[in-house]
């Protein structure tokens, strides 16, 4: 018997985000019964929003401390909705406190697991999932067996669903007391992710990142203007979060954020290994740099051979006209 | 403060990729194994730590088949670490992390550990599932991609960053806990080559876990067409250069409207 699929919701700013979007298209591709869960201090607002998906089964556990108590305390209302719905799968968007959720339900729920999914089907005694590995390098195949199985998705791997509007029905689930180790672990604080008016650089589906070439943080607002253009976040190369142009929270690569949007621009990068990885998976990208060697170009779909300080003030004017900016 | 470490050993970043005979996994066969990406920052972080916390000591574990488990053991030994363990894989071929969590979790429970380091994700499956199956298993709280791991002996607990999609959280929590490393205070250092020789008689103490059945089975191991290279726009203006620019990524490669 399989039972539904559990799709674990995120909400920012009063909204399911976008990675709980595309996880509510995969699960109702699946083909079975989909219900919702979220956690957290507006855990009930999210539910018009998944019925809005088509998703009328909605389990909240609508309680603040589970915002700023470690990922770990959703483990246990979240069982509680598994158990009491018998499901067989749970599905969570490709950010990292679904990916941290995923592996600690594997166990708390004794299931089978896998991240960063970019295919999924149901085969004969489970699913079936395909990934990128080694940075892109290379894509697995993988069986998930037995009657339960999380999985995490790749940011950006799935559309986003068509609406398919309906009245929700919501069930509370009590979140219950936290356990003795997870209530002394202590938020301090959030810091919003600085990042101008445009989208976060991990949830982005267009990323314009900068690097030495741009040659001084005085310079940064070219590549700034061609991302507010594109509705793009912005990213960095390590050259410039370590000469602190820009703070870390925007370098991309191996020691700072992975990203795979659908498009990735690269201005005066190089295109050191370091850096590939941690954007290697992006659907297209395009390079820009005055040094037809660089080995950007090599993974680049795209290239501009030339001045950045000419061809990027060309390409904001060009993105503006065509999209009426 | 007792220090426990987990790395994997994972190919090289020069390895040159390719499926094994059965199509199912990457051939291992004369693929150098190293100590590599966030496990080798963990490791980094880990002797930070352990410098800059009077009587503290570093245990590294790794779980893995041989000769490789061991190689990358030594290689951690060499950069500093006091002792190690190899949580032997024989038997299992899975590559699956839930299955490697229950391992390393048999032994972590029996050794002293206040503070639990991995990187936060393989540098070859790249799934970050082993730090929060971690977390899960000993029962303390879990935190992946964590930035700026630093001890307040006043507070005695760890104070560390987190820089999620929502924005970057900033966390106060004591020991036992587990940790998934995104970044070290500094770049890892490289092994002296005394250290190196020294390492290579290292004992290495080695358990086998209890076998467990995975139920993630690898069934194929594909590698995407190689890029060609990209397709240089010619031009002879900046605007010539941004409006083909700007055409292809609209009507090839369909990016933006
Ligand atoms: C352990 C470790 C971890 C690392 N992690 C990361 C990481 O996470 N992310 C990361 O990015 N790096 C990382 N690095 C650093 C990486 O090796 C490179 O040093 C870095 O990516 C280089 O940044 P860059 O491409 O901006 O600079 P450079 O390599 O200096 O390249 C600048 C480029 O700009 C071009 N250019 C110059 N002027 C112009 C112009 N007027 N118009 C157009 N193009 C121009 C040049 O041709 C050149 O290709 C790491 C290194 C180590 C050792």
């Amino acid at each position: 018997m399989t039972g539904p699929t559990v799709v674990v919701g995120e909400v920012a700013d009063g909204h399911l985000t976008g990675p709980t979007l595309e996880a509510i298209g995969v699960a109702r591709a699946l083909g079975r019964p989909t219900v919702g869960f979220v956690a957290g201090a507006h855990a009930r607002s999210a539910g018009p929003e998944f019925a809005r998906y088509g998703v009328l089964e909605v389990y909240v556990a609508d309680d603040a401390r589970l915002d700023s108590a470690p990922g770990g305390a959703r483990v246990g209302p979240l069982r509680e909705v598994l158990a009491s719905t018998g499901a067989s799968v749970v599905l969570a968007g490709g950010t990292t406190n679904g990916r941290e959720l995923v592996g600690r339900i594997a166990i708390a729920w004794d299931a089978a697991a896998a991240t960063g999914v970019t295919e999924l089907a149901a085969v004969e005694d489970g699913v079936r999932v395909r990934r990128p590995i080694f940075g892109g390098r290379a894509t697995e195949s993988r069986r998930l067996t037995g009657e339960r199985q999380a999985i995490a998705l790749r940011p950006h791997a799935f559309p986003s669903p068509a609406e398919s509007p309906g009245t929700p029905h919501l069930h509370e689930v009590s979140p219950g007391a936290l356990p003795a180790p997870l209530a002394a672990a202590e938020r301090t604080g959030v810091a919003p992710t600085v990042r101008g008016a445009g989208p976060g650089l991990t949830d982005a589906s267009i990323v314009v990142s900068g690097g030495r070439g741009l040659r001084g943080p005085e310079n940064f607002h070219l590549v700034e203007e061609l991302a507010a253009a594109l509705g793009a976040a912005v990213g960095a190369s390590r050259a410039v979060t370590d000469a602190g142009w820009r703070p870390t929270s925007f370098q991309v690569g191996q020691t700072g954020r992975a990203v795979s949007p659908q498009l990735y621009v690269a201005v005066g990068i190089s295109g050191a290994i370091q850096h590939i990885v941690g954007m290697i998976s992006s659907r297209v990208i395009v390079a820009i740099n005055s040094d037809a060697s660089a080995p950007i170009f090599k993974v680049a779909d795209y290239g501009v051979v030339g001045d950045l300080f000419q061809i990027v003030p060309a390409l904001t004017a060009e993105v503006r006209r065509v999209r009426g900016l | 403060m007792e220090i426990v470490v987990c790395v994997k050993p994972v190919p090289d970043a020069e390895t040159r990729l390719r499926a094994a005979a059965d199509g199912k996994t990457l051939d291992a066969e004369g693929v150098k194994f190293v100590l590599a990406g966030y496990d080798e920052s963990a490791v980094e972080q880990a002797l930070l730590l352990k410098e800059s916390i009077p009587g503290s000591k570093v245990h590294a574990i790794a779980y893995g088949p041989a000769p490789r488990t061991e190689e990358v053991l030594r290689a951690a030994i060499a950069l500093g670490c006091d002792q190690a363990t190899w949580v032997d894989a024989a038997g299992d071929s899975s590559g699956d992390p839930v299955t490697a969590a229950r391992a390393l979790a048999g032994v972590l429970a029996g050794v002293p550990r206040d503070l639990v380091l991995l990187g936060k994700q393989a540098g070859d499956d790249e799934s970050g599932i082993v730090p929060a199956a971690l977390g899960q298993l000993l029962g303390v709280p879990d935190f992946s991609c964590v930035v700026d791991l630093r001890w307040d002996p006043a507070g005695t607990r760890f104070r560390f960053q987190r820089p999620v999609e929502t924005g970057v959280e900033s966390w106060a929590v004591p020991t036992p806990l587990v940790i998934g490393l995104q970044q070290a205070w500094n770049d890892p250092r490289t092994a002296k080559l005394p250290a190196i020789l020294k390492s290579r008689k290292a004992p290495i103490g080695r358990t086998t876990p209890a076998s467990a059945s995975a139920h993630s089975l690898p069934e194929k191991f594909e590698l995407p067409p190689p890029r060609t290279g990209a397709r240089l726009i010619e031009y002879k203006t900046p605007q010539e250069a941004a409006e083909k620019l700007v055409r292809v990524l609209r009507e090839e490669a369909k990016v933006f409207p």
